[in-house]
């Protein structure tokens, strides 16, 4: 499947096969999120990033189920660079409506990045100014475990962080993720 | 019916190259006209194109990737009950069965899909595994035709009404009332 | 400038749709945020601009299982869960008024009578956050005080089956807190909570029970009265 393809893909179930909703309700309860995690947890905003990362990871496990189920995908991936093109192309766009740009690939093509232009979760958000949160807070933390935990089931073990976001003043939002290894099929314990 | 019955039935294998891959990433035929369940224009769903007018499902059941039986439900008469025991046999040999024939393959780069038709004289299985190991095993009526159709649409009700609901512990067995009743109302008008 | 809805401002520090705006609202004098020169910051994006946007129902739905496990795991029984996700319904209840208000520009209007506020509620407000209108809205006989909306299939519970031990939960209890919010914003104070009322078209028909707090019916009383 090429990646002009997979744009069609992502767009056609992006209309036709996705229920809406109001984008502010989504971007306003994820910030609600965020806010009591950091009440929660007393402004430790590396604990917050963790346990951002950690909630990502459950829905990951389970959206990965929708993703497959609606975008009708049968068959694995050939490589980690196609791995990259579904999840921006169809993961991102039928969840989201967004498409991230895929950059700065490894030389062994086990690491790259996604650069946010637009991110929903991020719209009317401005860090506390606390002098902590724009250095050590990744608002959007969710989506590395996401991401994790929707890899994770398609036997594919990924490292997902953020290296900038413009909510902290940078000029661009960066995930980067890396392969650590595919995880391989294994045969039912009770076979042995 | 027994267990032991099973391996009477025709089995019938197909390898990743076959038909029924030859269109696996191209939108489900029945997109388009998929019913809007979750809406608040709620209507039970009635019969869409590309079914077979008289389709009889009998059951469902639902393999977690451990080959543990988390669903299992009866939606038409046809088919004697087995006991629960029995169930979980099924589930767990039919599950080694699977592995075992994915890895028969022309050769060692491809694997298989594993079985994914099961046929005897009084009814059809299709089973349908995911990319995450998830399994669908849907009993019909024999020689029905339309059963991938049938598996898509209970693949997307599962991940509607059980992966999206918090209550629901992953891997474990599926108890879900939402999940139940449309279930129900997608496979009963089938009848 | 002040109306940003940004999560991190506190219950007690955001304006509500009533309270007198605060004359100067200079943040960049005294804030040490960084901004990016080449990206224009929250401030110099139209608050319009996502009006219309839509997301995948999928996507809210897994955000607010994720809430809703989350907030499981430190309560000690359904009252204090449903009191928990009110929390969270009421925080984007403030900022979803003051959204709403401040697009109504000069037609906006002050609610000052309670049938008009609950209109607003069942009208307006349902229309913008969840795109249809409450499905009833009715005034409880026996008690001057309370107030109940309907709304046949809440949102937040189209996927969700609650389990029989928990069977007294309704996880509307997240829109009831956005309905105390709006009704907080323009001083009417009141309890709301989410009750699961099925009937055999709507297995998940949740009624939101609005019991107002004496001064409301006070003050709607000296109104008629006048």
């Amino acid at each position: 499947m090429s990646s002009t393809s997979r744009a069609r893909l992502g767009e056609e179930v992006w209309k036709l096969r996705t229920d809406k909703i109001n984008a502010e309700l989504v971007t306003l309860t994820y910030g609600s999120v965020v806010a009591q995690l950091c009440k929660d947890l007393d402004g430790d905003y590396a604990e917050v990033n963790k346990q951002l990362d950690k909630m990502g990871y459950n829905i990951g496990l389970r959206l990965i189920e929708d993703f497959l189920a609606k975008s009708n995908m049968q068959q694995k991936c050939a490589n980690f660079r196609d791995t990259a093109d579904v999840l921006s192309k169809v993961g991102f766009k039928m969840f989201l409506n967004i498409t991230p740009t895929i950059a700065n690939w490894s030389s062994d093509n086990k690491q790259f990045s996604l650069l946010f232009d637009e991110n929903p979760l991020a719209d009317f958000v401005e860090l506390p100014d606390d002098g902590k949160a724009q250095s050590e807070l990744w608002y959007s933390n969710m989506l590395c475990g996401v991401i994790r935990g929707a890899l994770e089931m398609v036997q594919m073990s990924v490292d997902a962080h953020f290296v900038s976001d413009v909510l902290r003043g940078n000029d661009t939002t960066e995930m980067r993720i890396n392969l650590i290894r595919y995880i391989e099929d294994e045969m039912p314990q009770d076979d042995e | 019916m027994n267990v032991s019955g099973w391996f009477e039935a025709v089995a019938s294998c197909s390898s990743a190259t076959t038909n029924s891959r030859s269109q696996a990433l191209s939108l489900h035929p029945a997109a388009s006209h998929r019913e809007n369940l979750t809406s608040s224009s709620f209507k039970p769903p009635t019969p869409r194109p590309g079914h077979l007018p008289n389709m009889v499902v009998y059951a469902v059941l639902i393999l977690n990737k451990a080959g543990g039986l988390i669903y299992q439900r009866d939606f038409n008469p046809g088919l004697q009950k087995l006991s629960s025991n029995d169930y979980l046999i099924l589930a767990g040999t039919f599950h080694g069965v699977h592995a075992i024939t994915s890895q028969i393959s022309p050769t060692n780069e491809t694997s298989s899909s594993g079985l994914e038709v099961l046929e005897s004289e009084n009814f059809v299985m299709r089973c349908f595994q995911t990319l995450t190991g998830t399994k669908f095993l849907i009993f019909a009526e024999p020689r029905q035709q339309n059963l991938d159709v049938v598996v898509r649409r209970v693949y997307e009700l599962y991940a509607d009404y059980v992966m999206k609901n918090p209550f629901y512990q992953i891997e474990m067995p599926i108890r879900s009332e939402g999940f139940d009743r449309h279930l129900n109302s997608y496979i009963k008008p089938h009848q | 400038m002040n109306r940003d809805p940004s999560p991190f401002r506190t219950a007690s520090t955001a304006s509500t749709a009533t309270s007198p705006t605060p004359k100067y609202a200079n943040l960049t004098a005294s804030t040490n945020l960084r901004y990016s020169l080449t990206r224009k910051s929250i401030y110099d994006r139209h608050l319009n601009r996502t009006k219309t946007s839509e997301l995948s129902k999928s996507a809210f739905a897994f955000l607010f299982g994720e809430m809703v496990q989350y907030a499981q795991k430190k309560v000690y029984g359904v009252q204090d869960l449903e009191k928990k996700l009110n929390l969270h319904g009421y925080a984007v209840g403030q900022r979803f008024l003051e959204l709403l208000l401040w697009r109504d520009g000069r037609t906006a209007k002050r609610e000052t009578r309670i049938l008009g506020i609950l209109q607003f509620i069942s009208h307006q407000l349902y229309r913008a956050i969840f795109q249809k209108q409450a499905d009833t809205l009715e005034k409880v006989r026996e008690n001057e005080d309370e107030y109940m909306i309907s709304d046949n299939d809440p949102v937040v519970n189209t996927y969700i089956s609650v389990p029989k031990e928990m069977s007294q939960l309704n996880c509307g209890a997240f829109i009831a807190g956005i309905i105390e919010a709006v009704l907080d914003g323009h001083c009417f104070p009141a309890k709301v909570t989410a009750h699961t009322a099925p009937n055999e078209l709507w297995p998940g028909r949740t009624v939101f029970l609005i019991k107002f707090e004496p001064e409301v019916l006070e003050r709607e009383a000296l109104r008629v009265g006048s």
